[in-house]
């Protein structure tokens, strides 16, 4: 009985030595813990549906002007340029499918709904829905060694002064553009400077800086705009790139298209 | 309350604006570069509705056409989404399989018998394209 009760005591004693080495679960982005910390007010918040300003300088496009470019990725540039002069597509990975990442999800001429808790800022692209999560909860970038990279990378937030400050790294790095012929590489780093602007913050202005050592030299500067919209027919909708939705597309088709 | 009709109002006239400049941004609408399209051709269709899909992020549709030899050919002709189709009167039921229609087109570059819509008449004379009918209201 005693050799018993010892045993069991020896087994509760190591059960509880285990709970206490155990480190203890970071918290997600929607435990009710962790949204409920306290945290000063946000300046603002995105929250909305976002259309890009199409008549703001530069439009939806990233460039010209251009970075000056590294020499694998000027191969690609004139490439795109020749092909552009030729009337073909050069290397089309949206129009097969592909997701168009980070910066040029946020420019598609699509609805973005955005979504700001405390802790987490969700932007949905009615563009293949191409879903983009911003940790706000002061948590750093995922470690290298787990991280999976992916087309939208992988964001962190903070608040400084009238700014939301995005950071993001993490990349993918291939079927990735910048624009026509200027590749993004797995270097790609991206801070975005979000703020609202306008009567009634119904625009939203971002200062991108890409940096891209691989791609280009230094950094890259480019501001675009949106615009609030609020109509019941401007929200995002279900989009997906389809396997048979190309046989439909004849121009995604097309036997001058330089893949 | 004044105050809020006028913002109303300029909300709408945003709204116009924006869907004009979209019109023109057509390419920027699409999932796909639209390089291969020659917008300086127009190609007419005169057929019979083959399939239409009303789907995200592009509508389309198939139209058999005969030619002069009797063969018939079916065109393939991209369109855009249906939240801009809804905008410029359209609805899922507008085109059915066995309607006439004659449709006209931005042509391939390459000869292959396909392209980018503008236009669809039907056999009551009555004709749609991509744009906005009249301005939206706010």
């Amino acid at each position: 009985m005693k050799l018993i009760t010892a045993t069991s005591l020896a087994i509760v004693m190591a059960i509880a030595g285990v709970a206490a080495q155990a480190p203890t679960p970071e918290l997600g982005v929607l435990a009710p813990s962790n949204l409920s910390k306290p945290r000063p007010a946000p300046p603002f918040t995105v929250t909305g549906t976002w259309f890009i300003d199409l008549q703001f300088p530069g439009s939806w496009q990233f460039g010209p002007p251009y970075p000056k470019l590294t020499a694998d990725a000027q191969k690609h540039f004139d490439a795109a340029q020749k092909a552009r002069a030729e009337g073909k597509v050069y290397r089309d990975d949206i129009g097969q499918c592909w997701p168009a990442g980070v910066p040029m999800i946020m420019t598609r001429v699509w609805s973005i709904a955005m979504v700001q808790l405390p802790t987490v800022v969700y932007m949905v692209s009615g563009f293949m829905n191409s879903l983009r999560i911003i940790n706000m909860d002061g948590r750093p970038h995922t470690d290298p060694d787990l991280l999976v990279r992916t087309a939208n990378g992988d964001s962190i937030g903070r608040w400084e002064n009238d700014a939301l400050v995005i950071d993001t790294v993490g990349f993918k790095g291939d079927h990735h553009w910048i624009a026509s012929g200027i590749p993004a590489s797995d270097a790609l780093h991206i801070v975005e400077r979000v703020k609202l602007v306008g009567p009634n913050g119904t625009k939203m202005q971002i200062e991108y800086t890409l940096t891209d050592p691989k791609s280009w030299e230094g950094e890259w500067k480019v501001t675009k705009q949106w615009n609030r919209v609020d109509a019941r027919d401007m929200e995002i909708a279900e989009v997906e790139c389809l396997p048979d939705l190309n046989s439909h597309i004849p121009s995604t088709q097309s036997k001058e298209n330089v893949r | 309350m004044k105050g809020f009709q006028r913002f109303r109002r300029f909300q709408g006239f945003q709204a116009f604006v924006g869907f004009a400049v979209l019109a023109i941004a057509a390419p920027a609408l699409a999932h796909h570069s639209a390089a291969g399209i020659d917008r300086s051709k127009t190609v007419t269709l005169a057929g019979t509705v083959k399939q239409f899909g009303w789907q995200n992020p592009h509508s389309w549709m198939e139209v058999d056409v005969p030619g002069d030899n009797g063969v018939v050919t079916t065109w393939k002709v991209e369109m855009t989404s249906p939240a801009f189709l809804i905008r410029a009167g359209w609805k899922a039921s507008t085109v059915k399989p066995g309607d006439k229609v004659t449709v006209k087109v931005f042509p391939l570059r390459d000869g292959d018998p396909g392209g980018l819509f503008q236009s669809v008449t039907f056999a009551d004379g009555s004709t749609l394209t991509e744009r906005p009918a009249i301005a939206r209201q706010p």
